[in-house]
């Protein structure tokens, strides 16, 4: 246990720097405008806001819908090629293969594709489903922000694709076929033992993909709407603004945007416990 | 592969000694790098003549901070400047990315690090110098001293202040541009010609305009905050408070009364002119805008905008400003920033950066002070065909205000005109 601390420690030490002067810059001791004194004013006034909650529920939502999005992907990929054969294996290739994309190209792509003048709107009048491209419903800079939880659905699909696979292969193989042995239907066998398996491998790799979606700045920045402005861009825009007395409000956003992550991540331990306790 | 629990758990004890003594190091280092000692720039450099500057600066390297966003300037910058100087003064000039807001908070936290400056040289304007200027972060004075500074305009309003603040030395100008919509010739054969003909137009082409929410769409909001309260005169002379709260509701009127026919019923708004330019590029919107009257000339050439684009004046007048180069306080080398800065300067750099097919940037330099030779080779480069009459740039040309005028019309903007869920 204390090896693992220890180790997270290390990892963690840049966040951790990060942290500290982001308090410092949130309470006045050093940054834009520092007395070198401690005071809660600018963490007051940011907080009071609301501008800043609706930012902040905003990237709340549409990061966990891209989570969910991505994650019904990968268990249905991971559920339905599994074979040994040639289609199920192009399929899982095919499912993985956009995971080196970077993902200020998939952001762009993504504005490419979705935009009003983009590639969907030329196609659906070609097609004749709309007759100018500006019938095209908005799905870039978008208030429901669709465009964003396409674009992070899509890019994060992958990666929780390659940890289902891996799951099923590893952990649900064997009980499967045991459940099979036993008369288990192909249904029962999903519902009662793959889709366990799956969602509880699943669950650490979802909890990063919603961390990193709701920190993600690029897709944010190219895709999303101007108002509510996406938590990070509001916080870019704060880190840059001209005044400079309010460049400091940026630190209390990022301090905002850790305790998210750290909320999803300490909510998924308790459920974790929760569930091992009705388990056992 | 194959590894049994009790070897795994070995050789991380391994690692856990290594990763203390690793974590130690990094804890050790990282507080080194904070006490280190900031090297003062030569503050002798002031009374050397100049002979033992460019003495001093051969052989050296000189890292300039600047805007990397346009493939044309890069060109110039690391293809045809970067070469001269390394060949006439052993100067090896790296041009990397940081401007603007993003300039001001890397050169703020190197000195809260108390680190070694990372840039000798920066291109700076407006509310950057001010802010650089404002937090000491400036080395100077130093601009006057360089024997190219005898050839600038300095009659010109536009190059003798920035945003109305004095140079005072602390900044050297490089290039001049002024503001201009850009418009299709084809798609749009009569275009309007002021700020009242312009909301007529967009009510008669709904959702085919709109403004970026960067430096150019504020350039756009001053320009008409100058328009509906009767010219720039007014804003002339320093930042009035009172002032800017009679003239800018009028501001946000006429953008609420455009606004249902904005691109998007002005819901949404591109983030920079980057975007804009593609909204226009993509036959999405009829207008984009730039802050320099020649991009248009650039942009057709690299083929991202059709043939046919033009630049348009507006009649209330479009607002010119000058940019500059500056020395950050912290610049490990100022003695080679002044020997580049000087070259910039240089007859043959100014006209080599007119040209239209290079990046079409106003010069600095008066074609009168300069010799004959000189004279004459700018006088024929200034009738480019493609690029909009130096008579009517001239006529429609408005100063900048202080930069607080930018400032608040760009946060007020965001409060009042963005925010719409309050």
């Amino acid at each position: 246990m204390r090896r693992g601390v220890w180790l997270a420690g290390l990892v963690a030490s840049p966040v951790i720097v990060g942290l500290v002067y982001s308090f410092a810059g949130a309470t006045g001791i050093a940054g834009f405008g520092a007395h070198g004194s401690y005071t809660l004013d600018r963490i007051r006034r940011v907080l009071s806001e609301q501008a800043v909650w609706e930012s902040l529920w905003w990237t709340v939502r549409t990061s966990a819908l891209a989570t969910v999005l991505a994650g019904c992907a990968a268990v249905l990929a991971a559920a339905l090629f599994r074979g040994t054969k040639t289609l199920d294996r192009a399929a899982t290739t095919l499912a993985v293969l956009p995971l080196p994309i970077p993902h200020l190209v998939a952001a762009a792509t993504a504005a490419l594709v979705l935009g009003q003048s983009g590639l969907l709107a030329r196609v659906a009048v070609t097609a004749g489903w709309i007759s100018a491209p500006a019938q095209m419903p908005p799905l870039v800079y978008d208030r429901p922000g669709i465009g964003l939880i396409l674009a992070l659905g899509w890019k994060e699909f992958p990666f929780l694709a390659l940890v289902a696979f891996s799951v099923v292969a590893t952990r649900g193989a064997a009980l499967e076929e045991t459940a099979r042995t036993l008369g288990a239907g192909p249904w029962q066998t999903f519902w009662r033992v793959t889709w366990p398996v799956l969602w509880r491998g699943l669950g650490p790799a979802a909890v990063a993909v919603f961390a990193f979606a709701a920190g993600s700045y690029e897709t944010a920045a190219l895709l999303g709407p101007s108002d509510p402005l996406p938590l990070p861009a509001l916080t870019y825009e704060r880190y840059t603004d001209a005044d400079l007395a309010r460049r400091g409000d940026a630190f209390v956003l990022s301090l905002l945007g850790l305790l998210l992550a750290t909320g999803v991540v300490a909510l998924h331990e308790w459920l974790r416990h929760r569930v091992r306790r009705l388990d056992g | 592969m194959g590894m049994t629990g009790a070897e795994a758990v070995r050789i991380d004890r391994g690692h856990r000694a290594r990763a203390v003594r690793l974590a130690a190091v990094l804890v050790l280092s990282l507080s080194a790098a904070g006490c280190r000692e900031s090297t003062r720039p030569a503050a002798d450099l002031a009374g050397l003549p100049w002979d033992s500057v460019t003495a001093r600066a051969r052989g050296t390297a000189v890292t300039w901070r600047m805007w990397r966003g346009d493939p044309a300037i890069d060109a110039y910058v690391d293809r045809w400047v970067a070469p001269r100087v390394k060949q006439r003064f052993d100067i090896a000039l790296h041009a990397v990315e940081g401007q603007g807001p993003e300039l001001v908070n890397q050169l703020q936290i190197e000195r809260e690090a108390r680190a070694r400056g990372s840039a000798d040289l920066v291109w700076i304007n407006g509310e950057t110098f001010h802010n650089l200027r404002r937090s000491g972060l400036l080395y100077g004075p130093w601009s006057d001293r360089l024997p190219n500074a005898a050839y600038v305009d300095s009659a010109s309003p536009t190059i003798r202040r920035d945003f109305e603040q004095n140079p005072a030395g602390y900044e050297s100008p490089w290039g001049t541009v002024q503001f201009a919509l850009i418009y299709d010739s084809a798609r749009t054969p009569s275009p309007p010609r002021s700020y009242a003909e312009l909301a007529a137009w967009i009510h008669r082409h709904p959702g085919r305009f709109t403004y970026d929410q960067s430096f150019a769409g504020v350039t756009f909001l001053k320009q008409l905050m100058y328009a509906l309260n009767g010219g720039v005169a007014r804003f002339q002379g320093g930042w009035n408070e009172r002032l800017y709260q009679q003239a800018s509701p009028k501001v946000w009127a006429w953008l609420d009364e455009v606004r249902p026919a904005l691109w998007r019923r002005g819901d949404a708004y591109p983030p920079g002119v980057a975007e804009l330019h593609r909204l226009f590029a993509n036959d999405e919107v009829d207008f984009t805008m730039s802050n320099n009257q020649n991009e248009v000339v650039s942009k057709i050439r690299q083929g991202l905008f059709p043939p046919t684009a033009r630049a348009l004046l507006l009649r209330d007048g479009t607002i010119a400003n000058a940019h500059f180069v500056g020395i950050p306080a912290s610049a490990p080398n100022p003695a080679g920033a002044m020997v580049v800065a000087d070259f910039l300067l240089s007859p043959e750099a100014q006209l080599e950066k007119a040209k239209p097919e290079v990046w079409a940037d106003g010069t600095v330099l008066d074609p009168v002070r300069l010799p004959a030779e000189w004279r004459a080779r700018f006088e024929a480069a200034a009738g480019d065909p493609r690029a909009l009459p130096r008579d009517s740039l001239a006529r429609y040309a408005r100063p900048e205000v202080a930069p607080e005028y930018h400032e608040r019309i760009a946060a007020d903007w965001r409060a009042r005109i963005r925010r719409r869920g309050d």
